[in-house]
């Protein structure tokens, strides 16, 4: 079952345009699942602590990195964080959320040790800087859906 | 625990699933021979075919540049199938396929078919009839076109399937 077909300006060539669905599911597992029940129930953005290397993970994980101990250890972070880096997609693609631009930024949250990956809105790209404060905004609550994109974007301060 | 007391049922965890079903997309060109055909059904509702200069073949499925029995180019020698045939030979769907497109399963209820055009050539299709009872070999039949200009521009699937005729 074709989309659609188009004859090409000028040519004796016609395009096909084709599309192939792959509906896929799995399981966010028992840490992944509990990390995105608070995002929905309490807009909380929670980790997990690693004892020994004294290490705060977001987003939670069930093993160390560095030492492979079990993570048992649940933290509330902040809401706010710091850019560790961006980058700025220009080109459309199914995958995003709004018309590009589009910008993905690495935050480090306030008490976490690691980066989290999200998108950044309310901001023009040629604002971003390395090092600014930006700050999580959640979907309103009976939009959250136990999804990462339950946080909306996060915004710069001020 | 007495039998027929009420139990209540362990509290399990809630468990996320992540559903993700974004279409792939992907883009062919027909090339001239099968562009011929594809522009043909859709301005003229005309089923095309090429024949070959050297073994005089004609290229049902699909039509090509070379000829793959003689390896003679086959130039630009088009001639336009007719439109009636009889059924040769015909098999039904029981089981439903799996349709990559929508990654579901479904029952095409239109019997897949050969019939053997009136001028001679065998050509694959469906047919009209979904009551396997009233299906032979040897019956009539005639190609029935999407009417809609802005719907073909499907190649064959622009003729949706091959109609019983009175007789």
């Amino acid at each position: 079952m074709a989309e659609l077909t188009e004859k090409l300006e000028g040519m004796d060539v016609w395009l096909y345009h084709g599309k192939i669905h792959i509906p896929n599911t799995y399981s966010a597992g028992a840490v992944g699942s509990r990390f995105l029940i608070e995002l929905r129930d309490n807009e909380r953005i929670m980790g997990t602590r690693c004892p020994a290397c004294n290490l705060v993970y977001v987003p939670a994980r069930s093993v160390c990195r560095d030492c492979f101990g079990m993570l048992s250890e649940w933290v509330e972070v902040g809401r706010r964080g710091t850019l560790l880096t961006y980058a700025v997609a220009y080109q459309p693609n199914p995958v995003q959320p709004w018309e590009p631009p589009v910008a993905y930024g690495i935050v480090q949250l306030d008490g976490a040790d690691t980066g989290f990956v999200h998108m950044l809105g309310e901001v023009d790209p040629e604002q971003l800087k390395v090092g600014m404060k930006v700050k999580a905004v959640f979907k309103v609550k009976k939009e959250r859906q136990a999804s990462i994109l339950d946080i909306k974007y996060f915004k710069p301060l001020g | 625990m007495a039998e027929g007391s009420p139990t209540k049922p362990a509290e399990r965890p809630e468990y996320i699933r992540i559903k993700f079903d974004l279409p792939r997309r992907y883009n062919w060109s027909t090339g001239r021979y099968l562009g011929k055909l594809y522009a043909e059904a859709k301005e003229n509702k005309r089923l095309m075919a090429n024949r070959c200069p050297k073994c005089k073949e004609i290229k049902v499925h699909t039509p090509t540049p070379v000829c793959p029995k003689c390896k003679v180019d086959m130039g630009w020698d088009w001639v336009e199938l007719p439109q009636t045939g009889t059924v040769f030979q015909y098999t039904y769907q029981v089981y439903p396929l799996f349709d990559p497109h929508l990654g579901k399963t479904f029952a095409d209820p239109h019997p897949p078919a050969i019939i053997l055009l009136d001028n001679g050539v065998y050509l694959r299709h469906r047919l009209e009839e979904t009551d396997t009872s009233k299906l032979r070999e040897g019956m009539r039949v005639q190609a029935v076109w999407e009417e809609d200009y802005e719907k073909r521009g499907q190649g064959y699937q622009d003729i949706l399937y091959f109609r019983t005729m009175e007789e």
